[in-house]
């Protein structure tokens, strides 16, 4: 059965081959839009993940993406670390986070401002690839404290500028350093102060821009220790759902769980995922539609050939399985060839924007090897029964 | 007295164009008697081919009063069965030839035969020797000449030993040597095989290779 349709697609190879194209540029189109726009959401939330922590405390009613400024005092830091489950401290630690948003490597970015103790936190296995961690910003830290500690009002303006341009330190990710091509020593102006690059960090950490979180704190926020969201390390990480409930409760502010930062994510951008849905739903139908057409095509102009061979005796059943033995090879091939070009088109899309996030999932590969059979045994079927159902006379005729 | 193979009484054949009807076929009546070689004749536009088309089945008549092929009453049989039955008893030679592209001239013979469920070992060199093209079995009808093409499509017509091989200006294409030469295979198959031919043409010359001459004029026969 299968030598026929090999025979046809081997002899017209031009034809065989732009058919393929046109499926695989359509399989490419959905695969890409899909491991694209979820490729970028995806990945925030796996950054989010890699925190040594287990769960974020949030302002109420905020979204995870849009929460930034200072929002909490650091009087909920010392109630996080006080609160106790059944007798036990609840808490190993708060990692307070103070968050904005800043424009580095020609995009917007969200820019960690964290306690340079805690980095390691953020860190966790990942390599500092040149660099160091806020030396500076540890100066800054102690100079700010000794300031506060002296029991005077804290004066920002009685900072002197030398010993805050210490504090202005930029810790980055390895894909922000080759998207903005920056290295260690580099500076950029940020909050009208020269901030320089003391470190890079292997990508993967959870913000691609940190920041010592008492510069944030003194250039926005006047010095006051207030931070935008809170990490909350775990005394017993075995009861952390207990842990965010008691903690809800006691600061009546929402807590959740690390790894459901994803659906936190998703939540925050419903509208933007529904969009995305629409549109890889429209990319699957105009895929599918692409798939259809190339084949009501490609068995149309087969019409005479199948003339022929119902003049030899052929059957209908004979007939409709060459010409869905011929659409799905197509399809096959085709499928291929648009999961390639989809792998093609990363390396391209990654290498123009190294910023950008397409993660081609295997779900997607499947969802696109079923449109591609799916479509081309469906799209033979009914041009292949119209063509199996002419007189072989009249098919004869057709040109 | 033997039944004829082929009958035909009362054949008309209508196309139609939006309103409009155009009878091609009135009234035919044909017999042609088993292992007999026939050619009908006539000019372009009368109905030759319309009439081979309906006598293989390829479509049915508008109106027929019989129809019989080899004892099969052809007029009552389903889609399905006319398909078996052309495989079964008809071979088809055309005037352009009608090969697959894609497959080798063997590879077309060894089709048909397939389709039949004829067993092709070795017979398909046989064929191809029988029709003078021993050792081009390889090649795709695209790599022949167009006399070699149609002594390819005339072995594959008789690599079933249809009961009846219908030819359509199997000449039509072909200069007057190969024109010949496919006359005369024509001929020897006929008078090897005892096969019954129908063959349709308009040139008094490859009628003339046939046993008895039926002429056609608007649609009828009118003679034979």
């Amino acid at each position: 059965m299968l030598a026929l349709p090999v025979a046809n697609l081997l002899h017209h190879k031009l034809r065989s081959f732009l058919c393929a194209a046109a499926v695989g540029i359509g399989v490419a189109m959905m695969v890409v839009q899909l491991s694209l726009s979820h490729g970028m959401l995806d990945e925030v939330a796996d950054r989010m993940q890699s925190v040594d922590a287990e769960l974020i405390v949030l302002p109420e009613n905020t979204s995870v993406i849009f929460s930034g400024g200072a929002m909490f005092s650091d009087k909920y830091r010392d109630i996080i670390e006080s609160e106790q489950l059944d007798g036990t401290p609840l808490a190993r630690k708060a990692i307070p986070v103070f968050l904005d948003t800043i424009r580095l490597g020609g995009q917007q970015q969200r820019m960690f401002g964290i306690d340079p103790a805690d980095m390691v936190a953020f860190l966790g296995h990942r390599a500092l690839e040149a660099g160091a961690l806020f030396e500076g910003g540890r100066e800054f830290k102690r100079h700010t404290e000794r300031l506060r500690g002296s029991g005077k009002r804290y004066d920002p303006e009685a900072v002197a500028p030398a010993v805050l341009g210490r504090g202005c330190e930029l810790v980055i990710d390895t894909r922000l350093a080759r998207a903005g091509a920056y290295d260690v020593g580099d500076t950029t102006t940020i909050y009208d102060h020269e901030f320089t690059i003391v470190g890079i960090v292997e990508s993967g950490v959870a913000g691609r821009v940190f920041a010592p979180i008492h510069t944030m704190r003194h250039i926005l926020n006047g010095g006051v220790p207030w931070s935008s969201m809170f990490f909350v390390k775990l005394a017993d990480p075995s009861r952390a759902e207990e842990a965010a409930d008691a903690l809800a409760a006691r600061l009546h502010t929402k807590v959740e769980l690390k790894d459901s930062y994803g659906r936190l994510l998703a939540d925050s951008f419903h509208q933007v995922y529904l969009y995305i849905n629409i549109a890889s739903a429209v990319a699957l139908v105009v895929c599918f539609l692409f798939v259809m057409l190339t084949m009501y095509t490609l068995i149309l102009q087969r019409t005479r050939e199948i003339g022929i061979l119902k003049s030899l005796g052929a059957s209908r059943r004979y007939l409709l399985g060459i010409a869905v033995a011929e659409s799905v090879l197509i399809c096959l091939g085709g499928t291929v060839f648009g999961i390639g070009l989809s792998y093609l088109a990363r390396w391209v899309i990654e290498w123009l924007m190294p910023l950008a996030t397409v993660h081609i999932e295997a779900r997607w590969l499947a969802a696109a090897v079923v449109v591609g059979l799916v479509g081309g045994a469906a799209s033979a079927l009914y041009p292949g029964y119209r063509a199996a159902r002419l007189d072989p006379a009249v098919a004869l005729a057709y040109e | 007295m033997s039944q004829p193979i082929l009958r035909a009484e009362g054949i008309c054949k209508d196309y139609r164009d939006g309103d409009r009807v155009c009878r091609v076929l009135r009234d035919v009546q044909l017999a042609v008697e088993r292992g007999e070689f026939v050619a009908v004749m006539g000019p372009s536009g009368c109905g030759k081919t319309t009439l081979l088309n309906v006598l293989g089945l390829m479509f049915p008549p508008t109106e027929a009063g019989c129809l019989r092929l080899d004892g099969t009453d052809c007029l009552t049989l389903a889609d399905r069965q006319r398909n078996a039955l052309r495989r079964e008893k008809i071979g088809f030679v055309f005037q352009r030839f009608n090969l697959l592209g894609a497959i080798s001239a063997a590879g077309n013979i060894r089709l048909a035969m397939r389709l039949k469920g004829v067993e092709t070992d070795g017979q398909v060199d046989e064929l191809l020797d029988r029709v003078e093209l021993g050792g081009l079995g390889h090649r795709k009808p695209g790599r022949l000449s167009v006399g070699e093409q149609q002594r390819v499509a005339i072995a594959r017509a008789v690599a079933c030993r249809p009961a009846v091989l219908l030819a359509d200006e199997p000449t039509g294409n072909l200069d007057s040597a190969n024109a010949r030469n496919i006359l005369d295979l024509f001929r020897r198959i006929h008078d090897e095989d005892g096969l019954t031919v129908v063959m349709i043409t308009h040139n008094p010359q490859c009628a003339a290779a046939a046993d008895r001459v039926m002429h056609m004029a608007d649609g009828r026969l009118v003679d034979g």
